[in-house]
């Protein structure tokens, strides 16, 4: 009986991180217009090795009447103010909380890139 | 006061990964806001004593320092292990008037530009396009700056144009930290700007055919390139074909440029008796491991600009997941002969799709290329006569003492007059070799052997060649440049020595040109060769 319920454990532990693994993916809107900002960080190993980019990773207390929510782009990391890429980041943890807290919690994984200043 | 912000580093590397390099310092000048000061002669100009103070500082602390732009060279080219300065926020624009232009000038006032040197093609572009204006050629893509193009000789594939740098008319140099190291400097035989537009950048004009084209291609060595004037054109479209032929016509068409006696037809493009009309652009793709009968070549023809056109651009655009390359390169790197059935797969993502068929502006049809994950690139140039034997020698060394992760392709540029130019043939032939940087293993060898026997099979069969600057080669090869250059190399260490001061000649060089041995001070240089030619 020990030994059922140990591998079963096992093979719920491996489809949840199968499930986990398969349900996050994330989807890049580009400018064909404008410059990225450019970085002083030699260490990525991504898309953004040459940008300077804002990761926003964070859960948000919405509430359950709460529609739309708007992320503002902040002088910090964006002195211009306009955005040359943005991606989102869709995960199966995020999905869940969504609906376990009927939207109250919701959970943002944003990567954005701001346009270089024009002098 | 344009600012600089100060990193201390122990590390440096190129976009691609090559290095990692060591470094002390990193430096980062931004400009002085416009809202401080609006004009945009004034914000240039206090960008030059913010340099020259930086030069200043290098050099009461006898430390070397070297600009670059975007780090895409995979050479140690723009690498110094004391101080680098990136200068990619230096990229103001000015406008140039009728009333600048030189009296003898042949130029159009409304084709000169004058940019900054942090400027990237991609900017350049959006900002003559504004004017209705286009680059006449630039690389496969748009993230370098103008500045480190020409520094390295970048280019495209335009037979009749020639690489960035053939379109630079006149150079701004800041070559020490004196008032009188601020220097304006274009062909005496070509003038283009009048001394009143350089007495606004305080800069000391110099006309000499001989200098400017040995700083055309300064291998960052010939001081600070602050500003670069270019000659730009109508804005132009240019149609782009995918075709797969028969690889024996499309090696006649490298060796010869005779497109209009070929047998490769584009039905839209040709002339009023049939015959085919000569590309602007023309580029052959082939997997070295596949005995493949047919090439993939993409050929662009040049259109007037006229709305409306359709969007060249494809909404979606997929990347293969980087650990799958790793993993690639991993099983490469333990079994190379798995090498060529791992190119073949990916064919279908490294080559352009065939039978496509796009239109866009010169911007749009070269646009952004995105990292995707280390890499390597070995380029030779020779001339477009030797391109078939070039092609089959370093094929058949490639298989045989290979493989390496890597696919190869042939562009054309016509002839360059810098001195030392890697475009130096009449029509030079880049042969390219581009691919997943790789580590060498027991069963691999290295990217450095690679590129040490890319140089010896060239050599042996004595096919005249260069190198690209800013790729990955051999570079510390017995008398390599010696060999590739001949007499310009001595003609280039001359000009460099007659410019600059000698304790400017150690700041501004670096290990790279240790290596290829053009680092060092000619004594008997003579102030004779940088005298201005051409008054006005």
């Amino acid at each position: 009986m020990a030994f059922i319920l140990k591998y079963s454990l096992k093979v719920a532990l491996v489809m949840l991180v199968f499930f986990l693994l398969v349900s996050c993916y994330s989807v890049r809107i580009v400018s064909t217009k404008g410059a990225p900002m450019p970085t002083e960080q030699f260490d990525r190993d991504d898309w953004y090795r040459d940008k300077m980019v804002v990761e926003i990773d964070t859960i948000i207390k919405a509430g359950i009447t709460v529609d739309d929510i708007t992320f503002r782009v902040l002088k910090e990391g964006c002195e211009t103010g306009k955005l040359f890429s943005v991606e989102y980041k869709n995960t199966f943890g995020g999905s869940l909380l969504y609906l376990v807290t009927f939207g109250n919690k919701r959970k943002v994984k944003l990567k954005y890139v701001c346009m270089k200043p024009e002098n | 006061m344009a600012t600089t912000t100060v990193f201390n580093k122990t590390e440096w590397d190129t976009l691609h990964k090559n290095g990692p390099f060591p470094l002390k310092q990193l430096y980062i000048t931004r400009l002085e806001g416009k809202a401080n000061l609006p004009s945009s002669i004034a914000r240039y100009n206090d960008a030059a004593l913010e340099i020259q103070r930086l030069l200043k500082d290098s050099k009461d602390h006898n430390e070397g320092f070297r600009a670059y732009g975007s780090r895409w060279s995979m050479s140690s080219i723009a690498h110094q292990h004391d101080r680098v300065h990136q200068n990619n926020l230096m990229n103001l624009d000015i406008n140039i008037f009728p009333e600048n232009i030189h009296p003898q000038s042949l130029y159009d006032a409304s084709n000169l530009y004058f940019f900054e040197c942090g400027n990237t093609i991609k900017e350049i572009s959006q900002k003559l396009e504004e004017h209705g204006k286009s680059l006449k050629t630039t690389g496969a893509s748009n993230g370098q700056t103008i500045a480190g193009c020409i520094s390295t000789g970048v280019h495209g594939s335009a037979l009749g144009v020639g690489a960035v740098q053939d379109y630079v008319v006149g150079i701004n140099l800041i070559i020490g930290p004196r008032p009188e190291d601020n220097i304006y400097l274009e062909r005496h035989s070509k003038p283009a700007l009048n001394s009143a537009f350089a007495q606004k950048l305080n800069a000391r004009v110099i006309r000499n055919d001989g200098l400017f084209n040995a700083a055309l291609v300064g291998l960052g060595s010939f001081g600070f390139i602050h500003g670069i004037l270019l000659e730009a054109e109508d804005l132009f479209l240019l149609k782009r074909y995918v075709r797969k032929i028969d690889k024996q016509v499309a090696l006649e068409l490298s060796k010869t440029m005779d497109f209009k006696n070929s047998t490769f037809t584009i039905p839209a493009e040709v002339d009023a008796q049939g015959k085919p009309l000569r590309p602007y652009h023309y580029k052959v793709f082939m997997n070295p491991y596949t005995n493949d009968r047919d090439y993939v070549v993409e050929v662009m023809y040049k259109k007037p600009y006229q709305l409306p056109y359709p969007d060249p651009f494809s909404t979606i655009q997929k990347s293969i997941y980087k650990d799958l390359i790793y993993l690639f390169i991993k099983i490469s790197e333990k079994f190379p002969a798995s090498i060529p059935w791992f190119i073949k797969r990916l064919e279908t993502q490294i080559l352009p799709a065939v039978n496509e068929e796009t239109i866009g502006t010169l911007y749009e049809t070269f646009w952004d290329a995105a990292y995707q994950g280390p890499a390597f690139a070995c380029s030779v140039g020779i001339d477009s006569r030797d391109s078939e034997k070039a092609l089959e020698v370093i094929s058949k060394m490639t298989k045989k003492e290979g493989p390496i992760p890597g696919i190869f392709a042939m562009r054309f540029v016509k002839q360059s007059d810098a001195t030392l130019a890697f475009t130096k043939f009449p029509i030079t032939c880049m042969l390219e070799i581009d691919g997943i940087l790789w580590t060498k293993s027991q069963n691999l060898m290295s990217l450095e052997d690679y590129g040490k026997r890319m140089i010896e099979v060239l050599q042996q069969n004595n096919i005249p060649f260069t190198l690209h600057w800013g790729k990955n080669a051999d570079w510390g090869f017995l008398n390599l440049v010696g060999h590739m250059y001949g007499d310009q190399a001595k003609i280039w260490k001359k000009y460099r020595s007659s410019l600059l001061s000698e304790d400017m000649v150690k700041l501004f060089s670096n290990d790279f040109l240790d290596t290829i041995g053009l680092s060092d001070f000619d004594a008997e240089h003579s102030e004779d060769m940088i005298a201005s030619m051409l008054e006005g």
